[in-house]
């Protein structure tokens, strides 16, 4: 009877021993922490990144941009991407998060400023560019304003050849 | 006119046992099939699991009870009869309200059957304590072999074949007992047998209801996660969840160096609740890791449910009644944990798969792949969405062709890798909360287990 119930026991505490060994294993091997990474917040300043080229600065301002966007619209600015991806994307999107045309075109305006800050401030616009910018940004029509987040590097491209020279007139005259 | 010799009626008995009580699990693997071919949604087709076990929890007590009256050999044969019949209504149907109310008339016929089994059995083998081991025994084995089976039917042939295949057999186990049903009525000797009914005992049937729920969430999120989150075949998951038959097997044999069925049963729910805890902390969307935690609830679901169901049996009279209350605490049970669980890892599945989506889109954006790839990118994975709505998607055929500069190549093909990472993190973390959520409930049958140590009911 006693060693019987020691067999018992023992059974009861091995099988403790061998759950508590595999459930520790698998916590000492990130299984707490196995999810997809938290994206961050848009509201939140992002680094901007060195731009070199057109290229870069345009990916970079694209970015800026969605960020502000989805910042004022409250969704994250992956949501937003994927939204901005085709027409029916924006279309399924401003249903399912109430959203009308006037208020993403108002918010998408509000990204596209924060972006040419952004850019102004980490030294990759020209104020020269940035001012004029601004003021094209603020009365920008809704799809103009999509394509210039999605790729912006035309609209970069003829502010720089139009404004450049400009630029390098004014600084031989100031000092 | 005398019965079927014991060994074809033996056979025919556990068979009929191990039918029904498989059929509680057996359409598990064929559930997203089904989903797609009759296109419902994962609460909708989960009814086709709850109905079943929700018809025999209800009905098995008051099916033992007929039984008595009628004869077991006539209530067993009449019982398979009705579940084969039934299996051929879930196969010919096409809609999920048709095969609802079929496998409800399956779990009739089901409860019937395996009830007045427990009743036929001890003339069989020669006592009531070898008849409680012999149909426990079938009916773990029936419940854990399921699955697998369910699953390679409905790869290899479809989720009809399941109900097709059960048609003969459950006629051929009905062969031998109704030479039985024909004994009783030549010789009117069960009727004579009627004893008073005595309480059933109930922490073993509490705690055989709770470690059923998270034995049956083990067995339906388990399949749901390799499927439907990491995208295996029917027939890939059968023979990963076959593991815990083989374990199960394994548990049977050494079970038996412990006579004491209470250490049995607690050790059984410690194996179960381990076992779930390493499913829901998994590291890795990896098979390999899927293994140790299934080697542990085998192991434990062939010593709890064998344990308590003994323990439930032990010394009670008459025993198709009580097995009768087993097998509605146990399917009871399993329909707790389903209904449970449900909207939880639904839910779960919905946050998981837009968190993923969202990680995913953040490697696109933040990747060293040149702007416009990206934009291309982006179109063709949110087409890839909206096409896999409501599924964890799989996103591998956004990337083709892939580009045919090098440079550019090696970096798509790292960002696809990514992308997939994260949809593997969301597609197993989905299941975390509610494999969590039934190691709890394994746990928690500890309680009942323990306190029947000291208080015999």
């Amino acid at each position: 009877m006693s060693a019987e119930r020691d067999r018992g026991f023992a059974l009861v505490v091995g099988s403790a021993i061998v759950s508590l060994l595999l459930v520790g294993a698998y916590l000492a091997a990130g299984g707490s922490s196995y999810a997809p990474a938290k994206t961050q917040n848009p509201c939140k300043p992002r680094p901007w990144r060195n731009p070199e080229g057109l290229q870069q600065l345009a990916e970079q301002f694209s970015l800026s941009a969605l960020d502000g966007a989805a910042c004022e619209l409250g969704v994250s600015r992956e949501t937003l991407a994927r939204a901005l991806a085709t027409p029916a994307a924006r279309e399924r999107f401003a249903k399912r998060y109430g959203i009308g045309e006037a208020e993403l075109a108002k918010a998408i305006r509000a990204g596209l400023l924060r972006a040419v800050d952004d850019a102004e401030r980490a030294g990759a616009l020209n104020p020269l560019i940035a001012d004029p910018l601004r003021e094209a940004v603020r009365s920008i029509p809704l799809p103009e304003a999509i394509e210039l987040v999605r790729d912006a590097r035309t609209l970069l491209d003829n502010l720089q050849s139009f404004l450049g020279p400009a630029q390098s007139l004014l600084e031989q005259f100031l000092p | 006119m005398s019965p079927a010799p014991p060994r074809p009626r033996l056979a025919a008995l556990a068979i009929a046992v191990g039918l029904v009580l498989a059929d509680s699990s057996i359409v598990v693997l064929a559930l997203p099939e089904i989903y797609r071919q009759l296109d419902t949604s994962v609460a909708g087709v989960t009814w086709v699991l709850v109905s079943f076990n929700l018809v025999i929890a209800l009905t098995a007590v008051p099916a033992a009870h007929l039984a008595r009256r009628v004869g077991p050999g006539r209530a067993a044969a009449v019982g398979l009869a009705v579940f084969a019949g039934a299996g051929l209504a879930c196969a010919a149907s096409s809609q999920l309200s048709t095969l609802i109310a079929a496998r409800c008339v399956q779990a009739l016929g089901g409860a019937a059957a395996v009830t007045a089994v427990l009743e036929l059995l001890p003339a069989t083998v020669g006592s009531e304590r070898r008849a409680a081991t012999v149909w426990a025994a079938a009916g773990a084995t029936g419940a854990a072999l399921g699955p697998a089976i369910g699953g390679l039917l409905t790869q290899l042939v479809s989720w009809q074949s399941i109900f097709l295949v059960q048609v003969p057999i459950a006629l051929v186990a009905a062969v031998p007992i109704l030479a039985v049903a024909r004994h009783e009525a030549a010789t009117g000797v069960l009727s004579a047998e009627l004893r008073r009914t005595g309480r059933p005992h109930l922490l073993a049937n509490l705690a055989l209801a709770m470690v059923s729920a998270a034995i049956a969430a083990a067995l339906f999120l388990l399949v749901l996660l390799l499927i439907e989150g990491w995208a295996l075949s029917p027939i890939g998951a059968a023979l990963v969840v076959s593991v815990m038959p083989l374990s199960a097997l394994l548990g049977s044999r050494s079970g038996g160096f412990v006579p004491d069925a209470k250490s049995r049963a607690a050790a059984g729910a410690l194996l179960v609740s381990g076992g779930l805890g390493g499913l829901a902390l998994l590291p890795k969307a990896t098979i390999a890791l899927t293994l140790p935690p299934q080697i542990l609830v085998g192991v434990g679901l062939s010593l709890v449910l064998s344990a308590l169901t003994e323990t439930a049996l032990s010394g009670r009279a008459p025993q198709a009644i009580h097995g009768g209350w087993t097998i509605s605490a146990r399917h009871a049970g399993v329909v707790i944990g389903l209904l449970a669980l449900t909207p939880i890892f639904t839910a779960d599945i919905a946050q998981q798969r837009h968190d993923a989506i969202d990680a995913g889109t953040a490697v696109i954006l933040d990747s060293k792949v040149p702007p416009l790839t990206k934009i291309d990118l982006a179109q063709r994975i949110e087409d890839r969405l909206e096409g896999e709505r409501g599924k964890v998607p799989t996103i591998g055929p956004a990337f083709d062709p892939l580009p045919s500069d090098p440079a550019e190549r090696e970096a798509v093909v790292q960002l696809r890798e990514e992308l997939q990472d994260q949809l593997d993190r969301g597609a197993t973390h989905a299941f975390s909360a509610s494999f969590g959520l039934a190691a709890l409930l394994g746990l928690a049958a500890l309680l009942p287990i323990g306190l029947a140590r000291r208080v015999e009911l």
